[in-house]
């Protein structure tokens, strides 16, 4: 019962993503890469970002055994 | 004058289709790596880190500007984000609890589509440390 509510959990982020940018994008404002580039121009939360970014990388394309 | 700036926007173009037909035929290297080991390491974060430190070089574009009130659905989802993918990492058995990298296995299960991935990856490094 755990993992279907976790890839619900995923799923629900996604559709709450893609409404949220839909939202965004009629009102003109607000998309998320006019929020992510404000962000990043700050360093400590370009820092943040990138080192979520390779954490990530090396989870997907390190810790796991697709073949 | 003319003829200068051609031949400079074409070696620029040049140099550009080089670096991303490496970055390819690295990316089809590096996810034949065995996993969980340190070579494979080496290669994912070492590569990330080149491209990150290589994108920091860049400017990035000026953006539209952000109220607060509009940011914090964006922080709130991120947060969420973070917090379901962190919980699910550090609880075990995994197939009760699924991590990002297990969701997409499906999708990432041949060495092109696995590889095409890690190139965009390393692509996306170099957007983000744009300053």
């Amino acid at each position: 019962m755990t993992a279907p509510l976790t890839a619900l959990g995923y799923a629900l982020l996604v559709l709450a993503a893609a409404g949220l940018e839909l939202a965004a994008r009629r009102r003109g404002a607000g998309r998320l890469a006019d929020v992510l580039s404000a962000a990043l121009r700050h360093p400590p939360v370009r820092f943040l970002v990138l080192a979520g970014w390779l954490w990530l990388g090396w989870h997907v394309f390190v810790r796991v055994d697709w073949r | 004058m003319d003829r200068h700036l051609r031949s400079g926007r074409s070696g620029t173009r040049a140099l550009r289709a080089a670096a991303g037909l490496a970055g390819v035929a690295y990316a089809w290297w590096a996810v034949g790596l065995a996993p969980f080991s340190a070579a494979a390491t080496l290669a994912v974060v070492g590569a990330g880190a080149v491209a990150a430190v290589a994108g920091s070089r860049a400017r990035r574009p000026a953006g539209r500007a952000v109220a607060v009130r509009q940011a914090a659905p964006w922080i709130a989802l991120a947060v969420a984000a973070t917090t379901l993918q962190l919980a699910s990492y550090l609880q075990q058995p995994r197939r009760d609890h699924p991590t990002l990298s297990s969701l997409t296995n499906a999708l990432l299960d041949s060495h092109p589509a696995r590889a095409a991935a890690f190139a965009c990856w390393l692509a996306v490094a170099a957007v983000l440390a744009r300053r």
